[in-house]
């Protein structure tokens, strides 16, 4: 019998190629999509699981609130590593894993930079990076030992035995390789190339022990068969035995399998993070599927007319329903398992360019017998879903009508073809307004003013003999010309690296927890960034010398400082005393979305990480970064020139947005395709059904125009129809997404106008040729045949 | 056979209602030939449908081989039809996808024969049809009489008690046609009983009795001698 439904189901593929060629591109188009979505959702959610001891593993937290909100982040003091160790007996030990930093390596004549993370010497125990050379216990209590990744090692050695030889970090320090580890996984939240001891840190004087100072992160692993919650309950004595200032404040450990999938938290709760991507993605993934399927369902139930006959034939001598059920199910699975082997080369072809686009490394696994088995549940799945409704329609026909030629397609009002085809294009049309409304919002954000000139603005760390040689670098730059303004600054203007509360001025309420952006400058800030000066005056160390301590003020911070008169006041941060000698109009240092914060820029006394200088606009921007490049070889010989582009910099704040929007458009642009190929179809089908009428009619005198009007009208009107119900749906959820932008666009009407015009015309594209072909065609063979 | 008392089958629409059959009664023996003749519209074909299990009626008693049958669902009437009914049409009928062959072996299947048992089935009957060597062909490259040849091979292919046949000749020539009704003829020596739909006196000569229907009822009955 399966044989026999195998034969049939084959001959009929052959006998249709159009009809074939359209359903199986469309279900692979479709699987394709969703296998890429699957790949990528299962890579997100592999993240962090691969450590042995996954279930003990935590992250600590903190939780703070400022002014009325409840804040969580996941920076700790230094400090309290040692305290939760001594204090909380459910953890067995932590580790604190600095941020990564690079750092210049030599060994011998070899030279590289090597992204390197100051760690615990627990370490290695707490997270599996297997061991491949020496020992894991011992590798990180050295404060002169490291331990490297494997590809390192093949860097630096070759093959020689890595063991025991010195590499020289930044010039200044001489580690010893104690250990080789395998190089992190993709999909490992820790990436690094180097791991060097926390000693190390301290020998240098970078551990401290202060309370306030949030700027490392702390894991625990707890004991076996000890409880979170037990140890998070004891967390609340221990927060008032270190004396925090903030009621509501403290400490909480955070399980492993949440930090990549939520890690996101409004009021202290915890709302969603990544997993609301793949919860998107996931439903975007199944409707493109859906939509592959629902072509199939068309398609067959529109070929039924020709395949009414063989049912009822199939009736008379025997066949039960189900055996029918089973012939059309079994067809539709073989279709979905051609589309299944296609959708695989279709995988394939794309990897690259999908990896590429989200920075991932997803491979298709050809060895894994569980990836197959799913594969072939996938294809059962596709060929059941999409073979049911065919299945129960065609095997319901009456072999009394059918074989009378009785049988007639059905013309009322609403149809389950006409329902899916709506279903279709309403999906196509909701991802066609979001994929415009993110990107008006984009555009919106992008037009909006950031505060400062970003024109031939270039900033570059100071790395090894950078600071020290400051002034020299500062001179030659703007002697050479190249440069027609330098100044140093704490972080890049795209970003700010510290904020406080800590912070205090005269007239400052008891209860005000303000938190102010922190940001350091030289003279010459507000120059060389082309800021707007509102009052006072820039950093000028010559005129003035006491502006080492001379701090400006942004708007925002005038206001939450309630001054009226800024100019003279002073401010208390760090044990100091700052003075204020200007205001700037605020700037944009975080997010193009969201509202500016109070900040406030210290003078020289401050810290620096930074210098920024503006081209001279006079030469060519290559002319001034090869001049650029010769200066800074010149002060800090051993390390490479990398700079950055003010205007790149901030211009990757969109970076998340963007790739957001490309997906809307690519998902929409798959959506419409299949969309249209089933559209295509069913104006083949229904071109080819009204033949006679087409005669007839032409007969009578009808002109071509009217006739392709006829055909296409009927579906117009559907796509007209989904249009009318997607827009309010599109509304909606292009809405609750702009909700969580404080500077956001609006959703014009123009955006669903457009939208309305542009499915209009690919589906009148869509369905004409094959109506205008119709029409063309001569009336004398159509009313032959009769 | 067949027992056939008050049978009705009325159709309705939104706005007519049309008597298909009118309390019509009728009785065929085993062996039977018989013939049904009327006009268009008499309910010739309402009542082969329902003879051959392919529809119910809507009141009275139909008896099958001793079993009330009137009232029986769809698969219990497909059940016994696969059985016990073979079907002969006049436009053939033929899967246009499957072979000769194929087309033949296709009640065996839902009979549930095995494979071995049906290739010898099959192939002994496409003998006796003489289509033996079309076996591997498709319904579109065969004539009209052929076709109705494979037609009758399949309605037979499972040793049926009882051959309907809607017109069989309708779409043939005469001299196609005259084979063919000498193949029912042959069958129904060897036992089968047939009931036959047909427009054609010449046709009907060959059975035994001819019922004469008008309206939904019989009218008339002539025994041919």
């Amino acid at each position: 019998m399966l044989y026999s439904y195998l034969k049939i189901a084959f001959r009929n593929l052959g006998k249709y190629k159009g009809f074939s060629a359209i359903n199986i591109l469309g279900l692979a188009v479709g699987m394709a999509s969703a296998i890429l979505i699957f790949l990528w959702i299962s890579h997100e959610i592999s993240y962090d699981r691969f450590h042995e001891k996954k279930d003990r593993i935590y992250e600590a937290w903190n939780k703070g609130s400022f002014n009325g909100k409840l804040s969580c982040w996941n920076t700790t003091p230094k400090i309290l590593a040692k305290a939760l160790q001594s204090d909380i007996p459910e953890i067995e030990t932590t580790t604190r894993v600095n941020w990564t930093d690079s750092y210049l390596t030599k060994f011998g004549e070899k030279t590289i930079m090597m992204k390197a993370s100051v760690v615990d010497s627990t370490f290695l125990q707490v997270f599996s990076f297997p061991v491949l050379k020496g020992d894991s216990a011992s590798a990180l209590m050295n404060p002169t030992g490291t331990v490297i990744t494997l590809s390192t090692a093949q860097k630096l050695f070759g093959n020689e035995n890595p063991i025991g030889k010195i590499l020289e970090l930044n010039e200044q320090y001489q580690l010893t390789v104690t250990a080789v580890v395998q190089d992190p996984p993709n999909n490992s939240r820790f990436q690094f190339e180097c791991l060097v001891p926390w000693s190390f840190l301290r020998s240098q004087g970078g551990d401290d022990d202060y309370w306030g100072n949030n700027s490392t992160r702390t894991y625990a692993l707890l004991k076996p068969g000890t409880n979170a919650e037990t140890a998070n309950a004891k967390l609340v004595e221990f927060r008032k035995k270190y004396d925090r200032d903030d009621p509501k404040g403290g400490f909480f450990l955070y399980p492993i399998e949440r930090w990549r999938l939520y890690s996101n938290f409004t009021e202290g709760v915890e709302e969603g993070g990544m997993i609301e991507y793949i919860r998107i993605f996931s439903i975007v993934g199944a409707i493109i599927l859906l939509i592959a399927c629902i072509n199939f369902m068309n398609l067959s139930t529109a070929k039924s007319e020709k395949r009414a006959k063989e049912v009822g034939i199939r009736k008379v001598i025997g066949a039960m329903r189900h055996n029918l059920m089973g012939q059309f199910l079994g067809e539709s699975i073989l279709i979905a398992f051609l589309a299944g082997l296609l959708a695989i080369v279709l995988v394939q072809l794309t990897l690259p360019s999908f990896n590429t686009f989200t920075g991932k490394i997803v491979r298709l696994d050809y060895t894994n017998a569980w990836a197959w088995t799913l594969w072939f549940g996938f294809i059962l799945l596709t060929g059941l879903i999409a073979g049911s409704y065919p299945a129960f329609f065609l095997s319901g026909f009456q072999p009394t009508k059918v074989l009378k030629g009785a049988f007639k397609k059905t013309q009322a009002a609403i149809n389950p073809r006409k329902v899916l085809v709506v279903l279709q294009f309403t999906f196509a049309i909701v991802l066609i307004i979001c994929t415009l409304v993110i990107n008006k919002q984009i555009n919106h954000a992008r037009n909006r003013n950031n505060g400062y000139n970003k024109d031939q603005l270039v900033y570059y760390f100071m790395t090894g003999t950078t600071e020290k040689n400051y002034t020299l670098i500062k001179n030659e730059l703007l002697s050479s010309g190249t440069a027609v303004s330098v100044t140093k600054t704490s972080a890049p203007l795209t970003e700010g690296w510290s904020n406080t509360w800590g912070i205090n001025w005269k007239g400052k309420q008891e209860n005000d927890r303000t938190l102010f952006d922190r940001f350091c400058a030289d003279q010459q800030f507000v120059t060389t960034a082309g800021l707007e000066l509102v009052k006072g005056r820039d950093f000028d160390l010559e005129t003035h010398p006491s502006d080492s301590t001379a701090i400006l003020l942004n708007e925002s911070a005038v206001a939450a400082m309630g001054f009226k008169d800024p100019i003279g006041q002073t401010l208390q941060d760090n044990g100091r005393d700052w003075t204020v000698v200007g205001v700037i109009k605020d700037f944009i240092l975080h997010s193009p979305f969201a509202k500016t914060q109070p900040m406030f820029i210290q003078g020289a006394k401050g810290w620096f990480n930074v210098i920024h200088f503006r081209l001279n606009a006079a030469n060519s921007v290559s002319e001034n970064l090869k001049k650029a490049a010769s200066i800074f070889k010149k002060f800090n010989p051993s390390y490479p020139f990398d700079y950055t582009f003010v205007d790149e910099a901030y211009g990757a704040k969109f970076e998340e947005e963007k790739k957001m929007g490309s997906l809307a458009a690519l998902f929409a642009g798959l959506t419409i395709f299949i969309s249209c190929m089933g559209l295509f179809g069913l104006a083949t089908y229904m071109a080819a059904t009204r033949f006679k009428e087409i005669g007839i009619r032409k007969v009578l005198g009808a002109s071509v125009a009217s006739i392709t009007t006829l055909l296409s009208k009927d579906f117009l009107t559907l796509v007209l129809l989904s249009f009318l119900i997607a827009s309010p749906l599109a509304w909606l959820l292009m809405n609750q997404w702009l909700e969580s932008y404080a500077y956001k666009t609006a959703i014009d009407g123009w955006i669903f106008l457009v939208t309305g015009v542009v499915s209009m015309l690919i589906a009148v594209l869509t369905t004409s040729i094959q109506a205008i072909k119709a029409a063309l065609s001569n009336p004398v063979k159509s009313l032959k045949s009769e | 056979m067949i027992k056939i008392s008050q049978l009705e089958k009325i159709y309705r629409t939104e706005e007519v209602e049309t008597v298909a059959l009118n309390k019509l009664s009728l009785e065929v023996k085993e062996g039977e030939f018989v013939a049904i003749m009327g006009p268009s519209g008499c309910g010739k074909s309402t009542l082969l449908n329902i003879l051959g299990l392919l529809d119910d009626p809507d009141a009275g008693s139909f008896v099958f081989n001793g079993i009330e049958v009137a009232g029986f669902n769809e698969r219990k009437r497909a059940d016994l039809r696969k059985r016990n009914i073979g079907f002969v049409f006049q436009s053939f009928n033929l899967i246009d996808e499957l072979t000769v062959y194929e087309n033949v072996e296709l009640p065996l299947i839902y009979t549930g024969v095995k494979p071995a048992e049906r290739k010898k089935i099959v192939e002994d009957v496409l003998d006796k049809m003489v289509i033996m060597h079309r076996r591997n062909h498709y319904p579109q490259q065969l004539s009209g009489g052929q076709q109705q040849r494979v037609a009758v091979a399949r309605a037979v292919v499972n040793n049926p008690k009882l051959i309907l046949a809607d017109e069989p000749t309708g779409n043939l020539d005469s001299s196609n046609g005259n084979e063919v009704m000498q193949l029912l003829t042959d069958l129904n020596e060897q036992g089968t009983t047939i009931i036959m739909v047909t427009h054609s006196e010449h046709d009907a000569r060959y059975s035994h009795r001819i019922i004469r229907m008008l309206d939904g009822q019989t009218v008339m009955e002539n025994i041919m001698v």
